[in-house]
């Protein structure tokens, strides 16, 4: 059974969102927890989130200053902020809601009670003692759906799909979660050896990855070994690797997907090609940089190729594929 | 026990539950008699039950109100309708009868238009209709069916008898709600089930499946359908989605499809383009092919009517049946029962009075006071005068209006629709009905056991559209009298 374009474009957007949701609010739980560990003066801007989400110009169109409640309000509840968890929800259920009859209907509920969810509470939860609350709550649910599309959906393209877009995004992320260490602690060579491995411990944290880290690396968080580990250890369900590898997997059992496979690979071999352990921070966060971009390009060609693809071109003079 | 079935009485009209002895009709005692020894508590938890089931089931439709969309509740009565068998077996022949006249109507005016030419349909009263389509003619779709699926709205006067009240034949909605209904009921009332032996509705995805397939171009063990609808935002995209689902075929939208060089229409997948076979279209003609019709129509498939003339795509209905969807042609179905099946009309259609014709249009201006004045054109109950409910400088302006264009109006008797008691804050009143079957014209013709009965909830009133207030009820047809 084939799928049509607009459905799998919904349904890699409907991941891509949830994901987003999913991860934000793990970067802000974080990070909230983190501004507390820090001595007072030293704790770095909450500008600092916004800019990871490459959200300035936005942010500056409504705010003068990064307060927190500013931040708060604008990465959770803000209705005209694209990346915001209400707005990713909303968005969310907005591809779910067409694409119903592809999905288990479970699925649709529990995207919709999300939803309402959220629409209830994040205004609510700019404070931080009701803000854990939220945050924790969506990212319980988030991963409530996804162990619903692990247990019920059938491995077709619908999944294959819902797949990409969740670990394209999640690939993202993580290069985001990364560049917040980076960028909190650039420049800033005071305070390092106290700060530094709070600030990645909070990370990986941020990763549910504290506790592999452990066992793999051991108890002490150093900058190098934790980059390596979130950008390159295969088995971690959160590493960009995992992301990259799981991406080709999906990728093999599509048509026309030379073009893609080919860009995946060329990111694989450049992440195994960086050594985060001799890197400067400036160095860290221009490949990172780069990365993102090589990201963008992925995603581009996974558009192209499946989603909005002009068939009228592809059916000249070719044979045409059976129903 | 509920009281409130006590004092039921329906008046005038013909109730199609209680007899106007005030007993209950054979058919239906079973039903009254369930619903009489129920406490108020407990059908009052068994309505609430119906709503939770329409929720639960996301049957909705959704309405255009006050610049934004609202996805509405079903809005579901729990007391079924009950039609004998024997009584049914009759209307569905002349359902089936009317159908395949139509069909061959339609085929002929596109085609060689013997009918005109034998002057029993005047070729003015066809050819110069809006709803005649220049654009079809020559097209001979397989076993000359056009509408291929039809809803026949039927009323019963206050003698009981089964009257067409018009064929919809361009893109009929309201079956997937027929099927929810009975869904609904075996939750509800899941106890009559044991006692009635009521024909069962649920086959009609797989009849409509097969209507379609037979229409296929290529002999194809699974031949590929679409449904293609207008989108999310249209009031029957529950029941597009809900056909599509039940069919395993594709709901696809405008954008989903492109007809190419080769004039076969293709739809965009993640493989890269597959052919279609058979497109259920759920939009009107107008914005079928923006090559053809309305230019600025992004609904539709450019070059769409290129692939069906070719004779490489089969749409359902197919363009143009909407001429024989015209209160004038109305008027003559009798005649083209007769006519092309050499048969009796075996359903009754309402008396019509076609303005342009000056002898009926000198007693319909006399008796303005006693007839429902339609435009011959319109649909949708659009400006339409319901004579014995009109004042009377509005009864003066239809006089105008007739005298001016007598061609754009006819005239038909009012009806004393027919009842049925429905739950109305937890009382038992009667309410006006009408029933709409669906039939399916591909290589063999199929009706629907029953059809979906609209209700109209408020005292007194005839519309039962479901955008104004109207609702809906299970409709069994039984086979045997218990």
């Amino acid at each position: 059974m084939t799928m049509l374009s607009r459905v799998a474009d919904r349904l890699f957007w409907l991941a891509r969102y949830l994901e987003r949701a999913e991860d934000s609010a793990r970067l802000v739980h974080a990070y909230t927890h983190l501004v507390m560990d820090i001595p007072k003066g030293s704790e770095p801007g909450w500008d600092i989130l916004v800019r990871i989400l490459d959200a300035e110009p936005h942010y500056e169109e409504h705010h003068r200053v990064y307060s927190e409640a500013n931040v708060i309000k604008f990465l959770l509840a803000d209705q005209d902020n694209v990346s915001s968890i209400l707005r990713s929800i909303r968005a969310a259920r907005e591809n779910v809601r067409t694409t119903r009859d592809v999905l288990p209907s479970e699925i649709w509920e529990c995207v919709n009670e999300l939803y309402l969810y959220a629409q209830e509470h994040a205004e609510k939860c700019i404070g931080r003692r009701n803000r854990y609350q939220f945050l924790e709550t969506v990212i319980a649910r988030c991963q409530m759906i996804n162990g619903m599309v692990i247990s019920t959906l059938p491995r077709g393209h619908s999944y294959r799909f819902i797949k990409l877009g969740q670990l394209l995004e999640r690939a993202d992320m993580t290069t985001r979660v990364i560049d917040v260490g980076a960028a909190a602690l650039l420049g800033d060579e005071r305070l390092r050896s106290t700060v530094d491995p709070l600030i990645w411990a909070s990370l990986l944290n941020s990763l549910s990855a504290m506790g592999a880290y452990r066992r793999e690396i051991g108890p002490h968080v150093e900058a190098g070994a934790m980059v390596d580990f979130v950008l390159r250890q295969s088995s971690l369900p959160r590493s960009v690797k995992f992301c990259l590898d799981g991406i080709r997997e999906e990728l093999l059992p599509l048509k026309n997907n030379k073009e893609t496979l080919r860009l995946v690979n060329k990111a694989r071999r450049e992440l195994s090609l960086f050594d985060s352990q001799v890197c400067t921070r400036e160095e860290l966060h221009i490949f990172i940089d780069q990365f993102q971009h090589m990201l963008t390009r992925i995603y581009s060609s996974i558009d192209r190729t499946w989603f909005m693809t002009d068939q009228r071109l592809m059916t000249a003079g070719t044979e045409q594929a059976a129903p | 026990m509920n009281n409130s079935w006590k004092s039921y009485d329906a008046g005038l009209f013909f109730d199609e539950v209680i007899a106007g002895s005030g007993q209950p009709r054979v058919a239906s005692r079973r039903v009254v008699k369930l619903l009489q020894s129920l406490s108020d508590e407990d059908m009052a938890s068994r309505r609430a039950a119906a709503e939770l089931a329409i929720r639960e089931m996301g049957i909705s439709f959704t309405i255009y109100s006050e610049g934004r969309n609202i996805d509405r509740a079903w809005p579901f009565d729990i007391i079924p309708r009950v039609i004998p068998a024997r009584d049914w077996a009759r209307v569905s022949l002349g359902l089936a009868q009317r159908s395949r006249a139509l069909n061959c109507f339609i085929d002929d005016i596109y085609n060689r238009q013997t009918i005109l030419a034998a002057g029993i349909v005047p070729a003015e009263f066809v050819l110069d209709s809006g709803n005649y389509n220049a654009q079809c003619a020559g097209v001979s779709p397989r076993y000359g069916a056009w509408a291929h699926i039809c809803g026949t709205d039927l009323v019963r006067d206050k003698n009981g008898r089964f009257y067409v009240l018009e064929d919809n034949l361009r893109v009929p909605s309201g079956v997937s709600y027929m099927l929810e209904n009975r869904e609904i009921t075996k939750r509800v009332l899941p106890e009559l089930f044991e006692n009635y032996s009521i024909q069962p509705v649920d086959d009609y995805p797989s009849q409509l499946h097969s209507t379609l397939a037979s229409l296929s171009p290529r002999m194809l063990r699974r031949p590929c359908i679409v449904v293609l609808t207008p989108g999310i935002y249209n009031s029957a995209y529950f029941e597009h989605a809900f056909l599509a689902q039940r069919m395993g075929a594709e709901l696809v939208e405008g954008s989903d499809l492109f007809t190419g060089d080769d004039d076969c229409v293709y739809m965009r997948t993640v493989d890269g383009p597959v052919r279609v076979d058979v497109v259920y279209r759920r939009i009107d003609d107008n914005f079928l092919d923006p090559e053809v019709f309305r230019e600025d129509s992004t609904l539709g498939v450019p070059g769409i009517m290129r692939a069906w003339k070719a004779g490489n795509v089969a749409i359902a209905n197919a363009p143009g049946a909407g001429v024989a969807d015209d209160k004038v042609v109305y008027a003559f179905v009798p005649q083209m029962i007769r006519y092309y099946l050499n048969e009796k009309p075996l359903l009754a259609s309402v008396k019509t009075y076609l303005c342009v014709n000056k002898k009926d249009r000198e007693y319909v201006l006399a008796n303005l006071d006693k007839l429902v004045v339609k435009p011959a054109n319109e649909s949708g109950g659009y400006g339409l005068m319901v004579g014995p409910h009109a004042t009377k400088a509005k009864r003066a302006e239809f006089a105008r209006l007739i005298e001016q264009n007598p061609r754009n109006y006819i005239a038909q008797p009012t009806l004393a629709l027919s009842t049925a008691p429905t739950y109305i804050d937890d009382t038992v009143a009667p309410r006006h009905l009408d029933l709409r079957p669906f039939i399916l014209q591909g290589k063999e013709t199929w009706v629907t056991p029953g059809g979906l009965t609209r209700v109209a909830l408020t005292k007194g009133s005839l519309v039962v559209n479901s955008s104004q207030g109207g609702g809906s009820k299970d409709t069994w047809i039984v086979e045997n009298n218990p």
